[in-house]
């Protein structure tokens, strides 16, 4: 029932910090988004296989680590913070449709194969049009039955969707909503990246034309709604710690910058931002501990923790990314600066997987209004 | 079972047998003395009989000498009950706990005891009209007599002063050096015939403190707690201890700018479906929520006996944010509905009204963002223009 942090997620946390600052720190994460691919393989490689991130909570006999949403949670604050380009998140929502489904062929094919960091995997849901992060009623549809089923439709904002070798895909079927599966590449299956603010995360614009699909056996309505928790609950992990490291980057600044005779920390104008900045980034923190905390106790409270976590949070974040860059002054404003990065991870980040209108709606939602 | 959950059921026991339910519905107490005060001298009596007052305070002071498990424990079960000590809060949390610490051997065995037995009844007097959020300006002074000390001067927001036996209160000593250095913590015997009190009306219209006037008040010379010219520490330890007091607080009332009650508020008028009421709704639930986990955190962390050092200021700023936020939530709500003063509406509309007080009593909230920039994020001070400049050459609001 504890909010505080095990010896053992410290320590994961330890391992993730430092894996980061030698492996992927910022410098190295710019030449990355300079180029042409969305993440740096050998990095992606390290985080799920040496470092078992893939698979932290796939259940051990799937090959997984059968760890909790709360040791995710530490590890993805961290790599958060760091602004680590990866396809984890996709492959964690991925693995929580597969495992809240009921199709045992696919779990016991995919699921090993995610664990290991074989396979990337990415959920596909929004589409053009519907500002709804998961539609309700598809436009994409499926037809044809049994191992005859081809897609039509488009979804948009699919998270490392070119890099993907299997599509989750929400479509509508002959007996309402299902998930089906897509493998990488097929007929009729056209990816294009998106050009999206944010250069950190990868996304991507899925069509399919008759593309061969696999439906997923299961109710895809409610897998659907837990991927909508895990999506909450991982962004706002990543969230939290890029706060954290805006937080901790902006205060380092307003001690060694000087101005007027004084470090400008002294200064009421920025020494009261900084500390509404602690109040935001305390308060998500505090959010997030409990929503991963019902996710691993209290399932039937996940729903409401993991919508009010991230309702804080990327807001939050927002908020502290774009006064990391007013309070850096000229100098936060300058392509050679981080703060741009988090500012765009922000911007992206409150809209991803959800904007706040929808965020506030789910929780509402959940809440019984 | 371990001696913990034993020393618990005999607390969950006597409780049940001793003090009534708690009752969420219940009013709030606005003027403080809605509990006849022999009643709550009795409980608090009873309550020292019993071994449950002063848990971890030495036994040769009048406490039971245990540990902080042992308080955490009864403060939990008695989280459930009524307990009507309100008039021991503050001699309990603040003058108490400082005398512990700084006392000497005499003032212990003198005050401690009676304290605990609920035997006297204390106040603090730091803050005065001219010396709020810097309070180390204050103008009260104590000047030396052959036997000890004359006070005079003004202190404010004052809780309890009508009825208490004694005060802890901070006086200027010595005007000619730094505002901090020439500071000291006396006793005060609030019988004193120079010492009149006043209710302090406030915004809601009711007096939940005082004004209190000090003219040629004598104290003996062993009424100084600590050392002559110490007194800003001393007030930095009892301060220290107010935040403690405050951050224990047991359960609390139904707040009636709480998400239930304003998501209650809104249903009765049909806004419960009004998609932009819905939204504001679920932020109030959002941000409420982070708060109680924010607190059950630095809880969790004190309890595991780690440092919060001044993470309760942010904890204060958030809850007062958050109240003024949710009363602005509140009015929308109730929209002209705020014109007609029904009387099911009193405590929405008088929680409303209170909502400002929170972010100005016990340190407003630019204070608290002052305490988190420099001790939680450790800034640079305030370049602070006065803090080497004698008491007796700075300008002073009167």
């Amino acid at each position: 029932m504890s909010l505080i942090f095990t010896d053992d997620q410290k320590s994961l946390a330890e391992t993730i910090r430092r894996f980061v600052a030698q492996r992927t720190p910022l410098p190295k994460v710019r030449e990355v988004i300079g180029g042409d691919l969305a993440y740096d393989p050998e990095v992606w490689s390290r985080l799920a296989g040496d470092l078992g991130l893939a698979g932290l909570t796939i259940p051990e006999e799937y090959g997984g680590a059968g760890a909790t949403q709360a040791d995710l949670s530490a590890a993805l604050r961290e790599l958060g913070a760091g602004l680590v380009p990866s396809p984890l998140v996709a492959c964690v929502l991925t693995a929580g449709a597969l495992l809240a489904l009921d199709d045992e062929e696919a779990r016991r094919d995919l699921l090993p194969r995610i664990a290991e960091g074989g396979l990337v995997a990415a959920p596909a849901v929004s589409e053009p049009g519907d500002r709804r992060w998961i539609p309700a009623e598809p436009v994409t549809t499926a037809t044809g039955s049994g191992d005859e089923v081809t897609l039509s439709g488009t979804k948009v904002a699919v998270l490392n969707g070119a890099e993907a070798d299997v599509l989750l895909v929400q479509a509508r079927g002959p007996h309402g909503t299902g998930l089906y599966l897509v493998r990488s590449p097929a007929d009729g299956l056209t990816v294009r990246r998106d050009p999206g603010v944010d250069p950190t995360r990868g996304s991507a614009t899925v069509t399919f034309d008759g593309t061969p699909a696999r439906h997923l056996a299961g109710d895809a309505v409610a897998a659907l709604d837990h991927v909508a928790d895990l999506a909450n609950l991982a962004l706002a992990s990543e969230q939290c710690g890029a706060m954290l490291a805006c937080l901790t980057m902006t205060t380092e600044y307003a001690k060694v910058r000087y101005a007027f005779g004084q470090p400008i920390g002294a200064y009421q104008g920025v020494k009261h931002r900084l500390a509404d900045m602690y109040v935001l980034w305390a308060l998500s923190d505090a959010a997030l501990r409990e929503a991963t905390r019902a996710a691993d106790e209290e399932p039937e409270k996940l729903g409401a923790a993991a919508a009010a976590a991230r309702t804080l949070t990327s807001p939050g974040y927002l908020t502290a990314a774009k006064d990391t860059m007013l309070l850096h002054g000229g100098i936060g404003f300058t392509w050679e600066h981080d703060a741009h990065f988090y500012y765009k991870n922000a911007i992206a980040g409150n809209v991803l997987a959800g904007d706040a209108d929808y965020q506030q709606d789910r929780l509402a939602g959940k809440l019984g209004l | 079972m371990t001696s913990i959950d034993e020393f618990r059921a005999r607390a969950r026991a006597w409780l049940e047998q001793h003090a009534k339910p708690f009752d969420e519905a219940a009013g709030f107490d606005l003027e403080g003395g809605s509990v006849p005060l022999e009643e709550s001298k009795r409980f608090q009596k009873a309550l020292w009989e019993a071994g449950f007052a002063g848990i971890t305070w030495p036994k040769e002071y009048g406490g039971q000498g245990l540990g902080a498990a042992e308080l955490i424990a009864f403060n939990e079960e008695a989280a459930d009950f009524e307990l009507p000590t309100g008039p021991f809060t503050i001699g309990l949390g603040m003058p108490g706990p400082t005398i512990l610490e700084l006392g000497t051997e005499e003032q212990k065995r003198r005050y401690l005891p009676p304290l605990l037995r609920g035997d006297e009844i204390w106040c603090q007097l730091f803050s005065e009209p001219g010396a709020g959020s810097d309070v180390a300006s204050l103008q009260t002074t104590a000047t030396r007599t052959e036997t000890g000390w004359l006070i005079n001067g003004q202190k404010v927001w004052t809780s309890g002063a009508q009825f208490s036996d004694f005060g802890a209160i901070i006086a200027r000593t010595d005007p000619t050096v730094a505002k901090h250095r020439g500071i000291t913590m006396f006793i005060v015997d609030m019988r004193h015939p120079g010492v009149t009190v006043r209710p302090l009306v406030v915004a809601t219209g009711h007096a939940p403190f005082n004004e209190v006037f000090f003219d040629d008040v004598e104290v003996p010379a062993d009424a100084v707690i600590g050392e002559v010219g110490e007194g800003w520490g001393a007030a930095v330890v009892m301060l220290r201890n107010e935040r403690v007091t405050i951050g224990a607080g047991g359960r609390a009332r139904s707040n009636p700018l709480g998400f239930d009650s304003l998501a209650e508020l809104a249903r009765a008028r049909g806004l419960d479906t009004d998609p932009a009421v819905r939204r504001r709704l679920a932020v109030l639930y959002a941000r409420e929520s982070a708060l109680g986990a924010y607190g059950r955190v630095l809880h969790e962390e004190t309890t595991a006996g780690l440092q919060i050092g001044a993470r309760g200021s942010a904890a204060k700023l958030a809850g007062a944010e958050l109240a003024l936020w949710a009363a602005d939530l509140a009015q929308d709500i109730l929209g002209a509905d705020l014109a007609l003063g029904a009387a099911d509406l009193e405590r929405v509309v008088m929680a409303i009204v209170a909502a400002p007080g929170g972010a100005v009593a016990g340190g407003t909230n630019e204070i608290q963002r002052n305490i988190v920039g420099e001790r939680v994020l450790g800034l640079a001070k305030d370049p602070g223009v006065d803090r080497n400049t004698p008491f007796d050459q700075l300008k002073l609001s009167r």
